[in-house]
């Protein structure tokens, strides 16, 4: 087939799912090698082995890969020969062919790059290579395409019909979901042949995508959850008054009677509105209640989805330790116990590099020199064990080896020539106290103990990971015979995507979906231009930190349910991967924060919530000072504005006239000032931040004045924090309308009271 | 309220508390105790144990208003559990263990003098208390 077949996305997507499914059917013959050790795979596995070759030759020529289509068939050739018997299968054969098929597997990762033509021309040798009988290094086995072997062993029809290989229990980087309910725990109906199971292949984004929405969707709940709950103590409170009514109408106090009779009325109708918001919110709570368990469900449905066995990660293992005996010659035994338990795969993929980093450990320091075994008893060959079974909500991972153990004499002798501990603490130290040492995090500063336990470095990496999903690490060792490392991970974790920075010494964290630009912001802005648009600055170091910023300070630009705000940080650290926490229900009316998570030194890493920040930076509804009784409603009338900004003083001026005020402008408080005493106006709308005279200073001035003493004055800006807000509340000012302005948000400021 | 109670007598700053064991979950060395910004004095900070977060709670703010140390990494602390809800309390020193008589709200230590012993279900409730107040008015 030709490439004009497809158009070029489409035949970029073709070829990404070739790549993908390719990687899989390689892994799986590398499974199939891995498993049977040195000895000549079963016939059937060679011949399972062909056909997925012969399946890669076909797809390859479909998405227009001519160098796959070779390179496959030589594979395939290969294996025939060896399922013949003409090749014979040696001791080495096994880590050839798993080389070759490794570096296949990296070819197919980089075959877009530049210089991949010539991996293609060095594979097509040591494939060929194979092939070559050992003793004589005569003639490579020819065998064409139409040759006889591939038919033998391949059911052409079947293959064909199937373009995309269906497989089983097999370590694959895209997940297998077993779909048609009604097949999965029912009892064949007939004897026969077996129902095939139906598979769906599932890209892993996408259920990531999904899972991560479920994590929201905990987010929104608990949000929605605060607000009804101040709904309910509004309802309380709405009762408690009515009741307040109710009693001040039944002291039998004279009243006009048509006043009594309006207020019996009136106290009836508050006792029926009061009861329904009541039953009204209970109703709510209780199906926030249901919310909250399908919300459980779905996540647990989805993070079954994404279960996978250990068995990839032990084949992993395995392949490590083949690489490490031919890096170190050190022959090293692996046993595997419980490769079926299964455990979240984004679990499972970040495992691999601490695991590995466990075995490199094992083979460099734990394992003795095969004399040293064979005087102490032990079998020549060391023997590295890798446990996996499920304990409650966890899984546990045991690493063990069964060589020398660790010395906890000397180990303690380092730690007080360190000047880790004192040589009081080390005698009183248990053997369990000072293995825990090795893996302490307060010790981790320098691999000291790392380096003094003989078990080299990298535990600082084993260590972090596991700290980083939330698990624990610790080692026991019996001297003499063994040390193993366990790791207790939580089975299903929920992961999330965050942006890291820093304020004020310490790093908090924020949904990094909500992060969608960084920019730089001068010191005291209280609005920044990104990409054309004027939005509202939240000092960070203000809120979270100590004072105001002398210096211009990087900042994240955030957007939260279309409203976007910019944050300043004193250093912006980066995205990373990070597991959510709850705070505790201590915590929790602390809304500021979505959680916690902990870092890999195991510090406490604050989550803020993007709502809360965006509602800093936009209070919704202006804030109304309820106590200020006695300033009169506004209606019309004159107002005066001031804004340093001609364009906000325009606005202003068309909102207001539109509602029938005369409206005079000022552009700073000394202006406003002047003016103020030639007129007496009705209402006051002022920004805080102006030259000369700043809008606190101008309210405080005014209310001095007898004229001025309860106006209405309304306070425009793009900061409202509390200190503000304390002082607005202090000047008797009715209520502060965040920038950008609209009519609404106005209007509602007027009608405040 | 009279008779033996088994408690644990530790002292904060100058003064020497008492507090019932089966409130005691652990004693511990507090890990990395990060700032909550935002929430009251009474919250000494938020810590790591075991992969939950744990709040550390200032025992003078709660008493008397009267902030003690700032709550620091190895600071010894008595993990507390009431009603599901768990906080460690910052202590300069564990003294001992021992079974005191009890007497309205006060224990007698062996050398006859009266101890405060503390109620943490009040501690917690009172905590709890200062944060919601504290959350209302930053809004």
């Amino acid at each position: 087939m030709s490439e004009l077949d497809f158009d070029a996305d489409e035949l970029a997507m073709l070829r990404q799912l070739f790549r993908s499914e390719a990687q899989d059917g390689l892994e799986l013959i590398i499974a199939r090698l891995l498993a049977t050790g040195l000895v000549r795979p079963s016939e059937d596995a060679l011949t399972e082995m062909m056909r997925v070759t012969h399946t890669l030759k076909g797809s390859a020529g479909t998405v227009g890969l001519p160098a796959m289509v070779d390179l496959s068939h030589r594979l395939e050739t290969v294996f025939a020969a060896f399922r013949r018997g003409s090749v014979p299968w040696t001791a080495t054969t096994a880590d050839l062919v798993v080389e070759v098929i490794d570096a296949l597997r990296s070819y197919l990762d980089r075959m877009t790059e530049p210089n991949a033509d010539t991996t293609v021309d060095e594979l097509r040798v040591t494939i060929d290579e194979l092939a070559r009988p050992p003793v004589s290094d005569a003639v490579p086995v020819v065998v064409r395409d139409d040759g006889s072997e591939a038919d033998e062993a391949v059911n052409e029809a079947v293959v064909d019909s199937v373009p995309i290989p269906v497989i089983d229990s097999v370590p694959t980087p895209v997940i297998d979901v077993a779909s048609g309910g009604a097949a999965v725990g029912e009892p064949a109906a007939e004897p026969g042949p077996p129902e095939p199971k139906t598979w769906l292949r599932v890209v892993p984004e996408r259920i990531d995508e999904l899972m991560s929405s479920a994590g929201e969707l905990l987010f929104d709940r608990t949000r929605i959850e605060r607000r009804v709950q101040l709904l309910r103590t509004l309802a309380r409170d709405l009762a408690r008054t009515r009741h307040t009514l109710h009693d001040a109408l039944s002291d039998d106090t004279p009243l006009p009677p048509g006043m009594r009779q309006t207020l019996v009325k009136t106290d009836g109708e508050l006792a029926g509105q009061a009861a329904l918001l009541s039953q009204t919110t209970a109703a709510l709570l209780d199906e926030i209640e249901a919310l909250r368990r399908t919300i459980g469900v779905v996540q647990r449905g989805l993070t079954r989805v994404r279960m996978e066995s250990v068995k990839s990660l032990m084949t992993h293992a395995a392949r490590t330790l083949r690489a490490l005996r031919r890096a170190t010659g050190v022959t090293v035994e692996l046993r595997t116990v419980g490769e079926d338990t299964e455990f979240d795969k984004a679990v499972a993929e970040q495992l691999v590099d601490p695991i590995t980093q466990l075995l490199r450990n094992a083979v460099a320091h734990g394992v003795e020199p095969p004399e040293d075994r064979a005087a102490q008893g032990k079998p020549a060959v060391a023997t590295i064990t890798i446990r996996a079974r499920q304990d409650g909500n966890s899984l546990v991972l045991e690493v063990s080896d069964d060589g020398r153990g660790i010395d906890t004499a000397a180990l303690s002798k380092r730690l007080i020539a360190t000047g880790r501990w004192s040589a009081v603490r080390a005698r009183l130290a248990s053997e369990a106290d000072i293995l825990a040492a090795v893996v302490d995090a307060s010790v981790s500063s320098r691999g000291e103990a790392d380096e003094l336990a003989g078990r080299g470095v990298g535990l600082g990496l084993v260590r972090r990971t596991v700290a980083k999903l939330g698990g624990e690490l610790t080692v026991s060792s019996v001297p003499g015979k063994g040390t193993t490392f366990s790791l207790r991970l939580p089975l299903s974790t929920t992961l999330a995507q965050a942006m890291l920075f820093k304020v004020d010494g310490q790093v908090y964290a924020i949904p990094d979906v909500h992060v969608v630009d960084t920019t730089l912001v001068d010191a005291q802005a209280t609005t920044s231009v990104v990409r054309h648009d004027v939005l509202p600055v939240l000092r960070l170091e203000q809120l979270l930190g100590h004072g105001p910023a002398t210096e211009r300070k990087p900042a994240l630009v955030v957007s939260f349910a279309g409203k976007d705000l910019v944050c300043t940080v004193d250093k912006i650290i980066g995205a990373r991967e990070i597991i959510i926490k709850p705070l505790g229900p201590l915590l929790a009316p602390l809304t500021l924060y979505a959680g916690a998570t902990i870092s890999g030194s195991g510090k406490v890493q604050l989550i803020l919530d993007s709502a809360q920040l965006v509602r800093r930076a936009y209070p919704e509804a202006p804030m109304a000072f309820q106590d200020q009784v006695s300033s009169p409603t506004v209606l019309a009338g004159r107002a005066l504005v001031i804004d340093d900004s001609r364009a906000i003083r325009e606005a202003m001026t068309s909102m207001l006239g539109s509602e029938g005020w005369i409206v005079d402008v000022a552009e700073d408080g000394a202006r406003a000032l002047q003016m103020a005493r030639q007129l007496p106006y009705d209402l006051i709308v002022t920004d805080l931040e102006m030259p000369e005279l700043g809008g606190f200073e101008l309210i405080s001035q005014l209310r001095k004045d007898e004229r001025f003493k309860l106006t209405p004055i309304v306070i425009i800006t793009s900061r409202a924090n509390t200190e503000h807000r304390r002082r607005a509340k202090d000047l008797g000012v009715r209520a502060l309308v965040a920038k950008p302005i609209t009519r609404r948000k106005l209007l509602e400021a007027l009608a405040a009271r | 309220m009279v008779g033996l109670r088994n408690v644990i007598v530790f002292t904060i700053g100058t003064l020497r508390y008492a507090l019932e064991l089966r409130w005691v979950r652990e004693v511990v060395s507090l890990g990395f105790v990060t700032n909550v910004p935002t929430a009251p004095p009474a919250i000494g900070g938020v810590c790591n144990l075991h992969g939950t977060i744990l709040p550390v709670l200032d025992v003078g703010v709660l008493l008397d208003g009267v902030p003690g140390l700032a709550a620091r990494q190895g600071d010894g602390a008595l993990v507390v559990e009431v009603d599901g809800l768990v906080c460690a309390l910052r202590v300069d020193q564990v003294d001992h263990v021992a079974s005191l008589q009890a007497d309205d709200g006060t224990v007698i230590d062996a050398s006859g003098r009266p101890l405060v012993l503390l109620e943490p279900t009040q501690l917690i409730r009172r905590a709890l208390e200062l944060v919601t107040s504290q959350a209302e008015q930053i809004g």
